[in-house]
C-alpha cells in the first residue's frame, strides 16, 4: 500500500474529525468537492456537518477560527493557497497570535498553507510564507518534509492548544510516497538527522530537504559524506540539533526555497554564527530562491529556487573554504 | 602611474621632464617621481603630444592613477593597439584626424567605494587565516599561530583547516610526549613574541687585551661581559635612541638605563637587572651582578630584581660559542651578546707582524624597526671602543 | 460579576426598570468617561489612548443590557456603557486604562482593548471589523454545541463599514445564517474624515439588503427608541431570524481620542436633530415621564462618581507590571517555545 503525501494529510484530518468532536474544517471548496488537492476528499460526507465550504474571505474565515476556538472547538481552516493566507494576514498575526499573550485564553487553531511551487504555477500560487508567520510571536509553523511527518504533525498540530500555521508543500503532495502510516513520531520542534554525515551540514526543511538527500548521495560517491538536517518545525527552531550538527561537520549550508532576505536560512545562520561561531571552520552559507517573484515558465523557475545542482555547487564551494 | 616595483603602491612626483605642449616620443621620460626605494621616472606609453598634466608636484598618486594626457594620432593608437577611449593614463583626445570619445551626458559619476577588496577570510590566499573554530581549539591546547608552521594545510590558499588541524594533533599523540616545564612555555611565548618583529644582528670582533689586562688590577673581578655591559650603559647614556621601542609611528625613550643580562637557570633563561648601570662605576657592579648572579642560580630572585630592563647582555661565550644571534626580549628593542675569547691574529701596523691577541665577537641583534644597520653598527663601535678603554668604565 | 438578566422593553413596569437600569449604565459610563479624560489630562494614561463615548451612550447601553449569559459581545471604543450593561466593572475598565497587571488584560493591551473571552466578551484588536468575523464564528461553535437562542452582537462605527473584513464577516454570517446584532454608530465622523468621504449610499442600512439580511435605523439620541429597537433586532435574531443590522443615527460628541480636539466637526451638525447629548435627552425624559426625581438623579450622580472614585483609587494602588517577573512565552504550550533571542553572557 502507498501513501502518498497527501493521503496522509487527510488520514491526519480523518482521525482529528474521528478523535475530537471539537474539530472541524473550514475553507474554500473543503466540502463535498473535497479541496482544490483533495485533501478532505470523503470527509465532509464522512462526518456531516464538521467540513464546510466558506465563502472566498480569509479574513472572516481565521476570524471566525478565533471566534470558535474560544468557545472550546479546535479549528482547521484550509488555505487554497499559502499565497492568498496574506488577504486574512491580520487575524492570523495579530489576532490570533496575540490572543493568549494578550488574555491567558489559548486559540487551538490550524491553519493549513499549500505551499510551494511546481512547475508553471507561477507568483501566486508557489509561495512559502513560513518565514514570515515565524516572524510573529505566539504562532508554531511547522513545515513537514515527508509522509510520516505530514500525517504526525498535522495530528499533533490539531493537539496543540496554540495556533499552528501547517506549511504543506505541493508539489509533494502526489510526489511523495510512503509505505504506511507512521505508528511513533519525533516529537514536534525536534529536527531529524535526515542523514549522517561529516564533512558539510546542509540544514533544510520540506521539499529541500528531499533536494539535499539527493546532493548527499551524488556526492558520497566522491567520498564527501553530507549530514542533512530536516528542521520539521520553522517555529520553534531546534537550535540545539543544528549546532550538534555544525559542531561534527564545521561547515554549514542552510537551504531553503523561499525569498531569501530575513529567511528561515537567515534566522538558522544568525544563530550558528552567535551561539556556534567556535564551531564553525568556514563561514556559514544559505541557499535560497532569488529576490524576486517567482517566475512562471519552468525554466525560469528551475533556475529560481535551489535545486539539487545548485546546491552542489553551493556545496563544493563550501567545502573548498 | 605604472606599477614601479613589486611591492610599491604609489610614488611621489618631483619634477616635470617635459611641460604642456610638448612633442614627446615614445618611451622619452615625462616626470621624475620617488617611491619608497628610489626616484625613478614615468616614461612615455607613445609617441604625441602632452595635452595637459593632471599630477601636481610633491603629491603622492596611487599605481594606475591617471597623470596627464597625451594626444596621438589615429595611426600611433592603432600601431599600439591603444582603443580610443580612456583607459589608464591615455586618451585620444580633441586633434584632427583623431579619435575623440565625447563626454557621455547620460554617464554618471560612480561613487567611489571607500574601502575596496575587503578580504573575505576563506578566500584569501596565505597560511595565516585560522578559522573560528581552529582559534577555539588552539585556545583549548595553549597553541598560537607559530605553532601550526608545518602543518600542511588542504584549506583555500593553503590554510590549516579544522580536519588538518585535529589530524595533526591525533599524529602528534602516536609519538613520545611529556610536559614542557612552565618555564619552557614561558620562554617560549617570549620568543614567539619577540620574533613577530623583524631582527636582525650586526658582529664586531673587539680585542680583549686591554680589558684582560684591567681585570688583573682589580679585585673583585668583572666578568669580560661585565665589562660589555657597562660600555653598553655609556653608548646609550650617550644616545639612548637605539633602545627606544617603537609603539606604532612613536619612538618611546627608555626612561633609565637599566641594562639585564642573561642568566641561564634550570631549562630557561632568567634575566636580573642591573639599574641605571650608566651611573654606577665597574667595582660597584661588579658587587652586583655577582649578587644577582647567585640569587638567579638559586631560583630566589626579589621580584623587584627583574623586569624594566632596556636591553640585555648575554654571554653566549661561555658555551664556547664564538657566534650567536639572541633574540630580543619581546619587550626590548636590543641585546648584546658576547662570544668565546679566543686567540687570533691582529696586524699590528708598527711591528709590521702579525701579533697574538685575545679576540671575542660581539653582536647586537636588534629590532629592524626602530634602527637600522647603520645605527646599531655605530652603536656596536662605540661599545667596542669603549671596551678598548675599560679603566674608564 | 454577575450579569443582570435583561429583559425586553414592554413599556410595562418591566420595561420601566430596564429603561433606569439603562439609564443608571448610561450615567456610570459618562462619569467613568469624564474620569478617565481628567486622568488623561494628568498625564497618568500609558501612551495617552484614550477613546471616550461621549453621545454614544444611548446606542451602545441597548444593545449591551439585551444581551444576556450566553450570548457574546464584541464592542468596539466608544462602548462603555454598553460593557457595563454586559457586565463589566469600573475597576476592570480603569485598570485596563491605566495598564494594571490586575486588570484583565495584565498589563499587555491597554484602554479599550479589554473583555473577558471566556465570558463571551471579546477584547477588541485595532483592526476595525476584525471582531465580526469572531462573533461568527462563536456562534457557530455555540451552534454545533447545540446551544440555542444565543446572539452575537457586534459593534463597527461608520468608518469601519469600509473595512474588507466588516463586508467579509457580514457576508458570511448572512451565508450561514448566524444570530448576528451587527450595530453601526453612525456618528458622522471616522476620526475627521466624514461619511461623505466613507461611503456613497445614503444609508449605510441600505447594504442589509444586498447582504440578505434584515436592517433597521435608530435615532442613536433617544434611549427608549434605541431601548426598542435594538431589542426587536436581538429579539429577532434570536429567533432565527439571521443576522440584523441596526444603524444608529448620532453625532461624536467628543474628539476621537482625547488628543484630538475634533475641531473639523461642522457645527451645524451640532444644531442638527442627532447632535443631542443622549444623556440630556434621557435625563429629560425620565423627569418628564416622572420615573424620578431630580433629586434621585443628583443621589445617582454622586453614588456613580463614588463608586469611579473608588475604582480609580483602587487601580492606582495596583502595583506596577515587572520586566522580570513577566512570563515572556506568547504561546500556551510552553514547550514549544522558541529558543532565548537575548545575548547570553
Amino acid at each position: 500500500m502507498s501513501i502518498t503525501y497527501l493521503d496522509a494529510i487527510r488520514e491526519a484530518q480523518a482521525k482529528a474529525l474521528a478523535l475530537d468532536s471539537r474539530v472541524y474544517i473550514y475553507g474554500q471548496d473543503v466540502g463535498p468537492f473535497g479541496g482544490a488537492f483533495k485533501a478532505t476528499k470523503g470527509l465532509a460526507k464522512e462526518f456531516p456537518g464538521r467540513v464546510m465550504d466558506s465563502p472566498i474571505s480569509e479574513d472572516a474565515m481565521i476570524g471566525s477560527a478565533i471566534g470558535a476556538a474560544i468557545e472550546g472547538m479546535r479549528p482547521i481552516i484550509e488555505m487554497q493557497f499559502a499565497d492568498f493566507s496574506t488577504v486574512g494576514i491580520n487575524q492570523i498575526i495579530n489576532h490570533a497570535a496575540s490572543f493568549y499573550w494578550r488574555t491567558g485564553v489559548p486559540i487551538p487553531l490550524v491553519v493549513r498553507l499549500p505551499s510551494g511551487g511546481t512547475p508553471g504555477s507561477g507568483p501566486f500560487h508557489s509561495q512559502s510564507l513560513e518565514a514570515l508567520y515565524a516572524h510573529y510571536p505566539g504562532l508554531v509553523v511547522m513545515t513537514p518534509a515527508t509522509v510520516e511527518d505530514a500525517y504526525s504533525m498535522l495530528l499533533e498540530a490539531v493537539a496543540i492548544d496554540d495556533p499552528v500555521i501547517f506549511c504543506e508543500h505541493k508539489y509533494l503532495y502526489y510526489h511523495l510516497k510512503a509505505d504506511a502510516l507512521p505508528t511513533s513520531a519525533m516529537p514536534v520542534g525536534k529536527a531529524r538527522i535526515a542523514r549522517e554525515g561529516r564533512d558539510l551540514t546542509i540544514v533544510a526543511y520540506s521539499a529541500m530537504v528531499h533536494e539535499a538527500l539527493a546532493v548527499a548521495g551524488e556526492l558520497a560517491q566522491e567520498g564527501t559524506e553530507i549530514e542533512v538536517v530536516d528542521l520539521r518545525t520553522v517555529k520553534p527552531l531546534d537550535t540545539d540539533t543544528v549546532m550538534a550538527s555544525v559542531a561534527r561537520t564545521g561547515r554549514l549550508l542552510c537551504v531553503g526555497e523561499a525569498f531569501p532576505w530575513g529567511g528561515v536560512t537567515a534566522e538558522v545562520i544568525a544563530r550558528v554564527a552567535s551561539e556556534g561561531f567556535a564551531l564553525l571552520d568556514a563561514p556559514p552559507q544559505r541557499l535560497n530562491a532569488k529576490d524576486t517573484p517567482i517566475p512562471f515558465h519552468p525554466n525560469l523557475w528551475a533556475a529560481h529556487r535551489p535545486t539539487a545542482q545548485s546546491i552542489v555547487s553551493a556545496v563544493r564551494n563550501l567545502l573548498a573554504m | 602611474m605604472p606599477q614601479l616595483g613589486e611591492s610599491i603602491a604609489e610614488a611621489t612626483v618631483i619634477s616635470y621632464l617635459c611641460k604642456e605642449g610638448d612633442q614627446v616620443a615614445a618611451d622619452q621620460d615625462l616626470l621624475e617621481v620617488e617611491t619608497s626605494k628610489a626616484t625613478t621616472t614615468v616614461t612615455a606609453p607613445c609617441a604625441g603630444k602632452v595635452v595637459k598634466w593632471g599630477a601636481r608636484l610633491n603629491e603622492s598618486y596611487p599605481v594606475g592613477a591617471e597623470l596627464g594626457i597625451i594626444s596621438v594620432t589615429k595611426e600611433e593608437a592603432e600601431r599600439l593597439g591603444i582603443s580610443a577611449d580612456r583607459s589608464g593614463s591615455l586618451v585620444a583626445a580633441n586633434s584632427p584626424g583623431v579619435h575623440h570619445q565625447p563626454e557621455d551626458p547620460k554617464h554618471k559619476p560612480e561613487v567611489e567605494p571607500t574601502v575596496s577588496g575587503l578580504p573575505v577570510p576563506a578566500h584569501a590566499s596565505g597560511a595565516s587565516y585560522m578559522s573560528p573554530r581552529m582559534k577555539a581549539r588552539m585556545h583549548d591546547l595553549g597553541l598560537h599561530a607559530s605553532d601550526l608552521a608545518g602543518i600542511a594545510g588542504s584549506g583555500a590558499g593553503g590554510r590549516v583547516t579544522i580536519k588538518d588541524f585535529e589530524q595533526f594533533i591525533a599524529n602528534i599523540q602516536k609519538h613520545k610526549l611529556s610536559s614542557a616545564s612552565t618555564m619552557r612555555v614561558a620562554v617560549a611565548d617570549a620568543m614567539r613574541r619577540s620574533w613577530s618583529r623583524p631582527l636582525a644582528t650586526v658582529g664586531l670582533p673587539v680585542n680583549l687585551e686591554p680589558v684582560l689586562a684591567h681585570r688583573k688590577t682589580v679585585e673583585p673581578k668583572p666578568g669580560p661581559a661585565l665589562y660589555a655591559l657597562r660600555a653598553l650603559a655609556l653608548a646609550l647614556a650617550e644616545n639612548s635612541a637605539p633602545a627606544g621601542r617603537l609603539v606604532g609611528n612613536k619612538i618611546v625613550h627608555p626612561p633609565a638605563i637599566d641594562i639585564g643580562f642573561a642568566v641561564e637557570a634550570e631549562d630557561g633563561v632568567l634575566v636580573p637587572v642591573l639599574r641605571q648601570a650608566d651611573k654606577i662605576n665597574l667595582r660597584d657592579l661588579t658587587e652586583r651582578y655577582n649578587t644577582l648572579v647567585d640569587l638567579a642560580r638559586k631560583r630566589r630572585l626579589p621580584p623587584d630584581a627583574t623586569g624594566g630592563s632596556i636591553a640585555t647582555v648575554t654571554n653566549f661565550g661561555t658555551f664556547g660559542l664564538i657566534w650567536a644571534t639572541p633574540i630580543p626580549l619581546p619587550e626590548q628593542t636590543l641585546v648584546l651578546g658576547l662570544g668565546a675569547g679566543r686567540k687570533a691574529p691582529f696586524w699590528d701596523e708598527a711591528k709590521q707582524a702579525f701579533v697574538p691577541i685575545m679576540e671575542a665577537n660581539l653582536t647586537l641583534s636588534f629590532d629592524h624597526r626602530v634602527l637600522d644597520g647603520g645605527a646599531a653598527g655605530r652603536l656596536l663601535s662605540r661599545i667596542g671602543a669603549l671596551m678598548g678603554n675599560p679603566s674608564a668604565l | 460579576m454577575a450579569m443582570l438578566e435583561s429583559v425586553v422593553s414592554q413599556g410595562g413596569s418591566d420595561g420601566r426598570d430596564l429603561h433606569l437600569r439603562a439609564f443608571r449604565y448610561m450615567l456610570l459610563a459618562r462619569t467613568l468617561d469624564e474620569k478617565l479624560a481628567s486622568l488623561y489630562r494628568a498625564g497618568k494614561i500609558p501612551g495617552g489612548g484614550v477613546y471616550l463615548g461621549k453621545g454614544q451612550e444611548a446606542l451602545s447601553v441597548s444593545l449591551g443590557i439585551h444581551l444576556r449569559k450566553g450570548d457574546v459581545y464584541a464592542p468596539l471604543i466608544r462602548d462603555g456603557a454598553g460593557r457595563l450593561a454586559f457586565g463589566e466593572t469600573p475597576l476592570e475598565a480603569v485598570r485596563t486604562c491605566l495598564g494594571s497587571p490586575l486588570g484583565p488584560m495584565r498589563s499587555r493591551d491597554g484602554n479599550v482593548h479589554r473583555g473577558r473571552p471566556k465570558d463571551g466578551y471579546l477584547p477588541m484588536i485595532s483592526h476595525l471589523g476584525a471582531m465580526i468575523s469572531v462573533v461568527n464564528g462563536a456562534l457557530m461553535a455555540k451552534r454545533y454545541k447545540g446551544q440555542r437562542d444565543m446572539v452575537g452582537a457586534a459593534v463597527i462605527g461608520d468608518g469601519a463599514t469600509s473595512t474588507g473584513a466588516s463586508h467579509e464577516a457580514l457576508n458570511q454570517a448572512a451565508v450561514e445564517k448566524l444570530p448576528l446584532v451587527l450595530m453601526v454608530a453612525d456618528n458622522q465622523y471616522a476620526y475627521s474624515t466624514p461619511t461623505s468621504r466613507q461611503f456613497a449610499c445614503k444609508s449605510l442600512v441600505d447594504r442589509a439588503l444586498g447582504y440578505g439580511i434584515r436592517g433597521w435605523t435608530v435615532d442613536g439620541t433617544d434611549l427608549a427608541k434605541c431601548l426598542d429597537t435594538i431589542g426587536q433586532a436581538v429579539q429577532e435574531a434570536r429567533s432565527g431570524g439571521g443576522p440584523q443590522l441596526v444603524v444608529g443615527c448620532l453625532l461624536r460628541l467628543c474628539g476621537h481620542g482625547e488628543h484630538d480636539d475634533a475641531s473639523y466637526i461642522d457645527p451645524l451638525l451640532k444644531q442638527a436633530p442627532f447632535g443631542r447629548d443622549a444623556l440630556d435627552v434621557a435625563r429629560t425624559d425620565l423627569l418628564t415621564r416622572g420615573w424620578v426625581t431630580q433629586a434621585t438623579l443628583d443621589q445617582w450622580h454622586r453614588q456613580l462618581a463614588e463608586e469611579v472614585d473608588a475604582a480609580v483609587a483602587q487601580a492606582q494602588r495596583d502595583p506596577l507590571p515587572e520586566a522580570a517577573a513577566e512570563k515572556w512565552n506568547p504561546l500556551a504550550t510552553s514547550h514549544l517555545m522558541d529558543g532565548q533571542f537575548e545575548v547570553s553572557a
